[in-house]
């Protein structure tokens, strides 16, 4: 009913908790033999009050034998619920702690491709989908195994030909079945992938909601959303038509009652022809339904087994995606120079830089510009090793960065980009993190730097608000500020700077530009620019376009040779200008 | 059990009366089950009279096949209930909350978070529609077929009868106690799953920053602390469900053991035939197990319970009143007449006692800094909520008697952030104004600056956003969205004007783009970088939701107040420089 090969990847992944798994299978085959021990005394029960001389001892004996067994098989089952659970919850820690571990090791630029909802959904959501799996099947495993085959040999023992009769419609059960079941892999996919659909539009439709509800009442949007919840009904309406007739046959012949009702009267004829003891027939009545009825968790078990492998398979995908190598050399820059040796990337196979050589000397400013597209962004984020280049090298120091180890690398380079993050703790410790062991006079100091130090003590509760908490509403240059002093704290000596953070604060940017000023002082400053005029004084401007270095030099070389950079000022000064103008002819004619 | 299903009824609607039908076979299903059970007490009975009484046998045996017949008949028909119609349900409920999030207001969309609404629509269906397929039946089948053997028991022999029946109600306070620590235990694993969750998204956001500070992986305090916990929370929870669970089990499993001793007592007093006690036995063991395990269904009950509590709750929510008698604005200038408006989860008022005028086809600015309630004067003249005093007209007439789909035809809304659907360029645009050509589409795309790059893409206007991912730049989508406004061409157009975050290239187009899109509009600009609004008629300088300045650039400026400073301070910033 699973693929063989999604199975195989389900148990490997499950391997750290293999021995608990084991045991609660283990566990739960003990369960099934006490169950099926617990049943056994009651035809004895019988048998004695036919006897001659009908103890009452007698039958308390037997039934307390049973008693026992029955609470050995629900302690069993409990005790084998309970391991397979515990374990569960282990696999769920030691995954998510091994995805984490791996996530950090991954290119950033992996991580941010993929984005947090996506890693999120991963780490929280698939990890929890092999609960399924490991906690609920594996004593469902044993018993759905163990059961009918103990239930038939203690039969068989009992009486071969009885035996023929409850097993007769077995087979028939399983012809319907696997009639229902036909295709059951193509059509289980096309479900999936409809289903997934499904899901697809309804976050489509609820996310698009706010922004269709400004252009009409949603019909347009609604529509779409429809579709895909038509084709969804439509295709399982197709399965369930294909097989809905032999499921349904099989579904009611694997039911006790047709099989009880056999036994019953085929029992009943042996019975009668004296072919039958009383005890074996009632032995019958009693076992013969669970011959059939252990398939029912078999079909539980393969509806756990296809939520879980689906999951598991993201999980192992994610696992196998190569990490970025890591250095064990002890290399040191030897001063804060920046150098691109022949750079070349791709992301995929879309070159997006070509042949970059640069020289940045230490303690200077440069900045990135060019049309968007133009592979700014990309270049001053293979830095700090956002991804690693394709091909050349980029030098910090003289030392290749891929030869530094990650903890040197961020000791050498901060970057302040336009997504401010802040973690769900206080301002302290957020700031903190710049450098985990400074005191909090140096905190201060970096706030103050940062031209934040005001605001955070108008706070509630100053420094140890807690960024984010409801009725704290921190803006957009507050937060940015606070990232800021972050970056002063961890005083490296190589600055990254996404230049739209002076302006995403539109109310603030004094502040935030003061902000930058300090932290950028005596630094090797590199500045992805977008405003043009902000860059007319730094030591060189690099223009990119498509990937590649076009011009190189200084503002005023540059607006003189009246090329590339020469008409992004043009553009720059236009756009300062501008102001947004409604003509109104139409009512002065009136 | 009663309660989620009356809340399931409601939810149907329209469905109910299947369910209700379907309910009804499934009980007479398991009547004819219970009986067929019964019927072994006589049939044993007759294989133990001496000699055996063949003809009764065959009668009791033909009856039984008869019952079972018409069981199968029955049973065909539940099954069809849960095969096919539930498909058809799921369908029609996820279309009805579909419906419900076009009418409910735009506060109680923007209020939930998209998580919620998605999980509702996706999730929560699916979930109820499991219990609806197949779960809701197993109940039915659990428990009325032991009570109709039960019942018949009354009449074959009273005092087994009534053993049977005490066993029950001693489950029941261990069932209650059971299904509290399952609702708690779920709870707090809930609590325990989110923190968990917003960890991990907190750590996918901060990893460059963690790296550089080297906080990751099993270093990161705050998501082992989190992981930690979450398991703590399951093994606890996973610990108290235990015992209970067992307690009951093994006390239905025991009771009827213990009846059968009591039945065998009976025959060795001589008291109870041998043939009834066989025939309890056979009974006794069928039903015991489903019984026991009964009380798992518990968890499964919660989660139903709470999906349907979601779903209720949002199709409960009243869309916003249309006042007759509805009219059509002719003129399109905007008036707010002492307006003040609270957010629903807000106590203080953003907007207190505001009064403004926009005359038709004329440029307001709205200024001020964030918080100040530029955004929500804006959201309201599209009938965002409603507000709690005052009114707002357009043309004269109180918004809140234009029909609501009219409404949004009047109003073209352009905001910072734009959503694409992954669909072709050409619907994304047309989305503007359904129904419209691709000649009218391409014109307002001209119009918008948009041309040249959507026709540069792989397959122009046909190219899917979705295939393109990302490769949109902020001020490309910014244009798309201008070009939607420039197709819809309202009378009046909202507008936050675009940010920092475009290049110098796409800033200009997008500058031109409004330049085109607010030509003889009535036309209101929320205004972060005040440069751009000095040609405003009229410039509305707000503060903690009130108006505090009013007038053109030149008036304000002469004032010397909050505008002339703010003025001054951006000045400066723009001429703000990098240097070494």
């Amino acid at each position: 009913m699973t693929t063989p090969t999604s199975e195989v990847s389900l148990w490997q992944i499950i391997q750290p908790v293999r021995g608990g798994i084991n045991t609660a299978i283990a566990i739960s085959v003990v369960g099934a033999i006490a169950g099926l021990a617990a049943l056994l005394p009651i035809p004895l029960v019988i048998d004695h009050l036919l006897s001659l001389n009908p103890q009452s001892s007698e039958v308390w004996r037997l039934i307390g034998i049973s008693v026992l067994c029955t609470a050995l098989s629900f302690a069993c089952r409990s005790l084998s619920f309970y391991v397979s659970h515990q374990s569960a919850f282990k696999l769920e820690q030691i995954l998510r702690t091994q995805l984490v571990e791996h996530l950090a090791q991954l290119p950033l630029g992996y991580i941010v491709a993929m984005g947090s909802g996506a890693i999120k959904k991963v780490v929280q959501d698939d990890v929890k989908g092999l609960h399924a799996f490991v906690a609920d099947s594996t004593p469902l495993i044993a018993r759905a195994y163990a059961t009918p085959i103990l239930t038939f040999v203690v039969l068989l023992l009992a009486d071969w030909k009885m035996t023929l009769v409850a097993v007769a419609i077995a087979p028939l059960g399983f012809i319907f079945m696997s009639l229902a079941m036909k295709d059951y892999k193509e059509r289980r996919q096309e479900y999936d992938l409809a289903n997934e659909q499904v899901n697809n539009s309804v976050v489509e439709f609820v996310q698009g909601m706010q922004v269709v509800r400004t252009f009409d009442d949603g019909t347009t949007s609604f529509v779409r959303f429809r579709q895909s919840l038509d084709e969804f009904t439509d295709k399982l309406k197709a399965w369930s038509g294909a097989t809905a007739v032999p499921g349904r046959i099989g579904s009611l012949l694997f039911e006790s009652l047709p099989v009880l009702l056999l036994v019953a009267s085929v029992g009943s004829w042996l019975y009668r022809q004296n072919q039958l003891e009383l005890s074996t027939f009632l032995l019958f009545l009693l076992l013969s339904p669970n011959l059939i009825g252990a398939f029912r968790p078999l079909m539980m078990l393969s509806y756990y087994t296809n939520q879980s492998s689906a999951a598991a398979k993201r999980l192992g995908s994610i696992l196998a995606e190569p990490t970025l190598p890591q250095s064990n050399a002890t290399r040191q820059p030897n001063d804060a120079s920046i150098r691109f040796r022949d750079v070349s990337f791709s992301y995929g196979d879309r070159l997006a830089l070509q042949n970059i050589n640069l020289e940045i000397p230490a303690g200077s400013i440069t900045a990135f510009v060019g049309p968007s597209g133009a592979g700014k962004t990309t270049i001053a984020r293979l830095i700090p090793r956002f991804w690693d280049v394709t091909t050349g090298a980029i030098e910090i120091g003289g030392v290749d960065i891929r030869e530094l180890t990650n903890d040197t690398l961020m000791s050498w380079v901060s970057f302040v980009f336009q997504d401010t993050f802040l973690l769900y703790d206080s301002i302290r410790e957020n700031i903190r993190l710049g450098k985990p062991d400074a005191t909090d006079a140096e905190i201060i100091a970096a706030a103050k730097a940062a031209q934040a130090h005001d605001f955070i003590l108008s706070l509630p509760k100053g420094y140890d608000t807690i960024a984010g908490e409801r009725g704290t509403r921190l803006s957009g240059g507050e937060r940015q500020r606070i990232t800021i002093a972050r970056a002063i704290l961890q005083d490296n000596p190589i600055v990254v700077l996404d230049e739209a953070t002076a302006f995403s604060d539109p109310e603030n940017e004094a502040l935030i530009q003061q902000a930058i000023a300090s932290l950028t002082q005596n630094k090797t400053l590199i500045i992805i620019a977008h405003r043009l005029s902000t860059i007319r004084e730094v030591d060189q401007i690099v223009v990119l376009d498509q990937g590649q270095i076009v011009e190189q030099g200084k503002h005023e070389e540059l607006v003189a040779a009246d090329r590339l950079y020469a008409r992004l000022w043009n553009n720059h000064q236009h756009a300062q200008n501008w102001s947004v103008q409604v003509k109104n002819q139409a009512v002065s004619s009136r | 059990m009663i309660q989620p299903y009356r809340r399931m009824l409601r939810v149907l609607g329209d469905h109910a009366p299947q369910m209700q039908r379907n309910v009804r076979i499934s009980t007479i299903a398991s009547v004819l089950e219970g009986c067929i059970y019964a019927l072994l007490f006589p049939l044993m009975l007759a294989l133990f009279e001496h000699p055996i009484n063949t003809s009764r046998l065959g009668i009791l045996l033909a009856i039984s096949g008869g019952l079972f017949a018409i069981e199968t008949v029955l049973r065909w028909q539940e099954l069809t209930f849960s095969w096919d119609a539930v498909n058809e349900i799921s369908h029609d409920t996820r279309l009805k909350l579909g419906e419900q999030l076009r009418r409910i207001p735009l506060e109680q969309l923007t209020n939930r978070r998209s998580g919620e609404l998605n999980v509702i629509l996706g999730g929560n269906v699916s979930e109820i529609v499991l219990w609806l397929g197949s779960l809701c039946l197993t109940i039915i089948q659990t428990l009325v077929v032991p009570c109709v053997t039960i019942a018949v028991m009354f009449w074959i022999d009273w005092r087994l009868a009534i053993a049977l029946t005490l066993t029950f109600p001693l489950a029941i306070p261990i069932y209650q106690q059971f299904r509290k620590i399952v609702g708690q235990g779920t709870r707090q694993t809930a609590i325990a799953d989110a923190e968990t969750a917003s960890r991990v998204i907190e750590y996918a956001q901060g990893l460059p920053v963690l790296r550089a500070t080297k906080q990751v992986g099993s270093r990161s305090q705050q998501i082992q602390k989190a992981l930690a916990n979450q398991r703590a929370t399951q093994s606890r929870t996973n610990q108290l469900v235990i015992l209970p669970s067992l307690m009951i089990a093994t006390l239905v499993e025991i009771g009827i053991l213990l009846i059968i001793a009591l039945g065998s007592v009976y025959v060795l007093q001589g008291s109870l035939s041998l043939p009834i006690l066989i025939a309890l036995l056979v009974i006794a063991v069928r039903f015991s197990e489903p019984l026991a395990v009964f009380a798992n269904y518990a968890a499964v009950f919660d989660i139903t319970e709470a999906a349907l509590e979601r779903i209720e709750a949002l199709l409960s929510i009243q869309p916003l009143v249309v006042l007759a008698p509805t009219q059509a604005p002719e003129k399109f200038d905007i008036s707010f007449e002492s307006v003040t408006f609270t957010y629903l989860d807000q106590s203080e008022p953003v907007l207190r006692n505001i009064s403004l005028h926009c005359p038709e086809r004329s440029f307001t600015a709205l200024v001020g800094s964030s918080g100040s309630g530029k955004t929500t004067i804006t959201r309201l003249i599209s009938r965002y909520a409603d507000v709690q005093q005052g009114k707002i007209c357009i043309g004269g007439i109180d918004i809140r008697h234009i029909d609501p789909t009219q409404l949004m035809r009047l109003v073209s809304v352009v905001f910072q952030d734009v959503y694409l659907f992954d669909d072709t360029i050409y619907n994304n645009i047309r989305l503007a104004k359904p129904g419209s050509t691709d000649v009218e589409v391409e014109a307002a795309a001209q119009a918008a600056n948009c041309h040249d790059f959507i026709s540069r893409l792989p397959n122009g206007y046909e190219t899917r956003v979705g295939e393109i991912g990302g490769a949109l730049s902020g001020g490309e989508r910014q244009r798309i969205s201008i070009a939607r406004a420039i197709l819809k061409d309202a009378p009046i157009v909202l507008l936050d004007e675009p940010t920092s975050a475009l290049d110098t290239e796409s800033e200009v187009a997008v500058q031109r783009a409004i330049d085109r899109l607010v030509e003889n509009k009535t036309v209101i600009v929320i205004a972060h970088r005040l440069s751009t609004v000095v040609g405003a008629d009229q410039i509305l300088v707000l503060e903690s939701g009130q108006m505090i300045e009013q007038g053109t650039h030149s008036q304000l400026l002469e004032l010397q107040g909050r505008y002339a400073s703010l003025w001054k301070i951006q000045q400066n910033a723009y001429c703000w420089r990098i240097v070494a």
